[in-house]
Parts: C-alpha cells; structure tokens; sequence
C-alpha cells in the first residue's frame, strides 16, 4: 500500500513524514517546525485543537499525516479534547503531546489512551525529533 | 438604632493609637466618634480624621465638655492628661486612659496583624493554583528560546543570527515578567500605606495575575473604563479583591465560556468598580453565605472559603461597599463603591 507509506517527495526532496504541530503559541510552532524541517519532515500547523481537525480532516492528510504534536491547554477544543477526537476517528496516527504543564496524573491518562510520548517544553531539538522517529516507527510497525 | 444605644466617643491622642482606634470604630455601627484631639496638627490620626469627615480639634475641654461624650479614650500616653481627665469629665463619661487605652491598643493592633496573616495565608493558598498557569507561561518562552539557541549554534545567515538573538531576549523578558508579576502580588501588603490608586490599572493587573489562576482563552472581553477612577487605599490589598473577584468570575464561565465585563465609573463622588460574568451565578439560598469566612463552593482543597471574607475586609477598611446582583445559569455582577479619591496626575501611578 504505497499511499500509506513515508517518505514521499515533495519538491524533489525526500521527505521524512509529515508532522501537524498543534499550539496556539505561533513561536512553538514556528521553533517545533524549524526543528522538524531539518530532519527532513514536512510539518503542518494548527492554533487549537478546531483547526487541528479541519487540518486533519483535509484532503491527502487524512491518509498521509504520520504525526500530531499537540499542546494542551488551548482555546477553542483544547488538546485533551482534540487527542479524544484524534483517537477515536484517526486511531492510526500516533499523537505526541507537548505541554507547558508537568501533569503525571494528566500523562498517565493520556498514555492510556494511546499517546506515544508526553513531551515538557522546553524539549530539545534531538529529544523531539527522536519522539517523532519513535512514533513513526510504531506507526509503521502497526501496519505490518 | 435608638439613640440611647449609640456610644458617643472623643479619642485623645492622634498618633498611631488614635489613627488605629479610628479605623476600628469607625465601622462600628453602634459607635459615633465625636471628634478626635491633638495638639500635633499634622498627626497621622487627624489627617485620617479629616478623610473620613470626623471633627478635629485642639481644644480638649470642649470635645470631652459640650458633645453629649459617653466614653472618652485617651491614647496620648500623658500622665498630666489622665489627672486632668479624672478631674474634670463629664459625671456621665467613662475614661479609658493609662494602661487600660495601651491594652485596647494592643489588642487592636494584634487584631489588624491576625488580618493580615489570614489575607496573606489566603493569597499563598491561591498561587498555589497558579501552577499550571505559571507553568504555560513560562515554558513556552523557554521552548522558543531553546529552539532558536539550538538553531543558532548552526545559523550561518548573519541577519538571520541577528533576528533569532532578538526573539531570545524578548522571550526572556517575557518569562521574567511573570516572576515580576507574581512575586509583587505574593508579597505582604505593606501595613497602613493608604496612598492614591489607580483603579484601571489595578484592574489590568488583576488580568493579568488572574490569567495564571484559569485560562482565559475562551472568555470575552469587555473593558468600560473611566479614565482617572481613583481611590485612596493600600494598592497590594486592592490588587488583591480585583484578582479575587476577576478569578471567581473566570471560574464561573470555565466550563462553557462567556463574556467579562470589567467597568468603573466616577459618579457623584463615588468610584463604582463592577466586575460582571456570565457564568453559573450563585443561589439565592448562598447569596447572604458569601462572604462569610470558610464558605466555599468549590470542592476540598480547591478553596480556602476566605476569598470573599477578605474582599470584603479590605472593601470596609477603604469605607467602600459590595454590591452583589446574581442569577443561576445567567451570571453575577460584583460592585464595589468607594469615595472617589482626586484623580491621579499622570505619570505618577501608584
């Protein structure tokens, strides 16, 4: 299933997958996808959780989105209602989330819904794109 | 009240026993002060006096003489004084003078320092429910900041170098204002500094502190402010009712969102503050609860039950009062009222 695989080409230029970071700080998603590019991921972004649905809801992504990076507490559909929805209409794309807020409780629940990794800002560059190798990995491993 | 249960008070003396004795009754229903004597006209309890319409003068015989005086206090610490106070008061005034007005004196000042602890106690059990604001507010700078440093070790693009640099410190500014804010909001108000307050811009401080203690993300705004909207009172202890009554009316839209009205008004001597939610609203049956200490609607733990107890402490010290109008499932409306203080001249906020 060739459609379903990463590292697709876009512009003539492997790429690693694609990322949708969702935030509503466009300094983190401007850092997270500076971050990202250099691995040579194609990264996507989205302020709340709403967008974050429209987003995946659109067009290819809905096949080809490998990741979502996803903040908790945001406006609109903050990010544990968003990983709810993620989770039960998109169970194939792993999701990580970012947070400002060190939560154990709020991390144990998450992981049990099948978060791959909960991630405190700040995370360092190699730390965040190792999370989204992992995932991209299990995602693949998933589909064996 | 019938007039033969009003004690009719003369203090003598207008230091800081004389001033802390003012304050205390002057709340007192059951108590008319009279009018208040020094010989110092610059002492700090006839300036009070003065503020608060109480009659000032020099001339003790006619104060304790011609007023219809019942009790007579006497903080000036003159032997002489309390000879001539037993010599010649009225038949039917009582005297305390002596060791017995330095009692009083203490008592009423332990008192305003068991206040003061129990509004500090309530504050630092309030910040404790910062943390996560906090947490928000100072991780993402330092995720931008990590981020561009990571980059820059890299960066060969000169202007680029220079734009990222800039980014860096306006992110560090960012997070140290967050510890600016919170550590003047956490410290003690400093005791009997009455001074001229800006009210909107305690009001935007509040905003400020109160977006720490819930997200305001989905909460409309709406600022109605009369500009020059002074009081006279302690800014620490203002701050700290703004943040109260602003963190109350987020809490009440949390679940669902809503609108927050924040106004003042200069009308007919007065400073009208209100702060207005749409949220759940307070039932008729708790209204009259409120502001009682320990009432709490929030679960154990959340609340100390003596926010509302100290707004309305501080509200009483500065002479204002609280309104409150409230309706299930439409929203409260808090109004406080005070005496307008001369408006402030520009650029020396307090």
């Amino acid at each position: 299933m060739d459609e379903f695989k990463s590292g697709f080409f876009i512009g003539g230029e492997a790429c690693e997958g694609r990322v949708l970071v969702v935030d509503d700080e466009p300094d983190i998603r401007k850092v997270v996808k500076m971050t990202l590019q250099k691995a040579g991921y194609e990264v996507l972004e989205a302020e709340n959780g709403e967008k974050a649905i429209e987003v995946i809801n659109c067009g290819e992504n809905r096949l080809l989105l490998d990741v979502v990076i996803c903040d908790i507490r945001m406006p609109k559909i903050n990010g544990a209602e968003a990983i709810a929805y993620f989770r039960s209409n998109y169970p194939r794309v792993p999701l990580i989330v970012l947070t400002g807020f060190p939560d154990t409780d709020m991390a144990t629940s998450f992981l049990r819904q099948g978060v791959v990794d909960y991630l405190v800002k700040p995370v360092e560059g190699e730390k965040l794109r190792a999370a989204v190798a992992r995932a991209i990995e299990q995602r693949e491993l998933a589909r064996l | 009240m019938e007039s033969s249960d009003l004690t009719k008070v003369a203090i003598l003396g207008a230091g800081r026993g004389g001033h802390a004795l003012l304050d205390l009754l002057y709340h007192i229903p059951s108590i008319e002060i009279v009018g208040i004597a020094d010989h110092d006209p610059a002492a700090p309890g006839l300036q009070r006096a003065r503020e608060l319409r109480i009659p000032v003068t020099t001339n003790v015989p006619d104060l304790i003489g011609n007023h219809g005086v019942s009790l007579i206090l006497d903080v000036t610490g003159d032997p002489d004084m309390e000879t001539y106070l037993h010599a010649h008061k009225p038949p039917t005034a009582n005297v305390l003078s002596g060791s017995a007005s330095r009692l009083l004196w203490k008592l009423i000042q332990h008192e305003s320092e068991l206040e003061a602890e129990l509004l500090q106690s309530e504050k630092l059990a309030g910040i404790g429910s910062f943390a996560a604001g906090i947490a928000h507010d100072i991780n993402n700078p330092l995720q931008l900041i990590l981020g561009l440093a990571e980059n820059l070790a890299e960066e060969r693009d000169l202007i680029a170098v220079h734009e990222q640099a800039r980014e860096i410190i306006e992110a560090v500014k960012r997070a140290s204002a967050i510890c600016r804010d919170l550590t003047r909001y956490s410290r003690h108000a400093s005791p009997h500094q009455d001074v001229l307050v800006s009210v909107n811009e305690k009001l935007d401080e509040a905003l400020k502190i109160a977006r720490y203690a819930s997200s305001l993300h989905d909460i409309e705004m709406i600022k109605q402010y009369q500009p020059g909207a002074a009081v006279k009172g302690n800014p620490d202890e203002l701050l700290h009712v703004l943040v109260n009554l602003i963190t109350n009316a987020v809490h009440a839209m949390e679940l669902v969102g809503g609108t927050l009205t924040l106004e003042t008004k200069l009308f007919a001597g007065q400073v009208h503050v209100r702060i207005s939610d749409t949220g759940c609203g307070i039932a008729p049956d708790k209204i009259h609860e409120i502001f009682e200490p320990f009432f709490t609607t929030k679960a154990p733990g959340k609340g100390t039950g003596l926010g509302l107890y100290n707004v309305n402490t501080i509200v009483n010290k500065m002479h204002g009062t609280i309104a409150v109008d409230s309706q299930i499932d439409k929203g409260t409306t808090f109004t406080l009222t005070f005496p307008s203080a001369e408006p402030i001249e520009q650029g020396n906020p307090s």
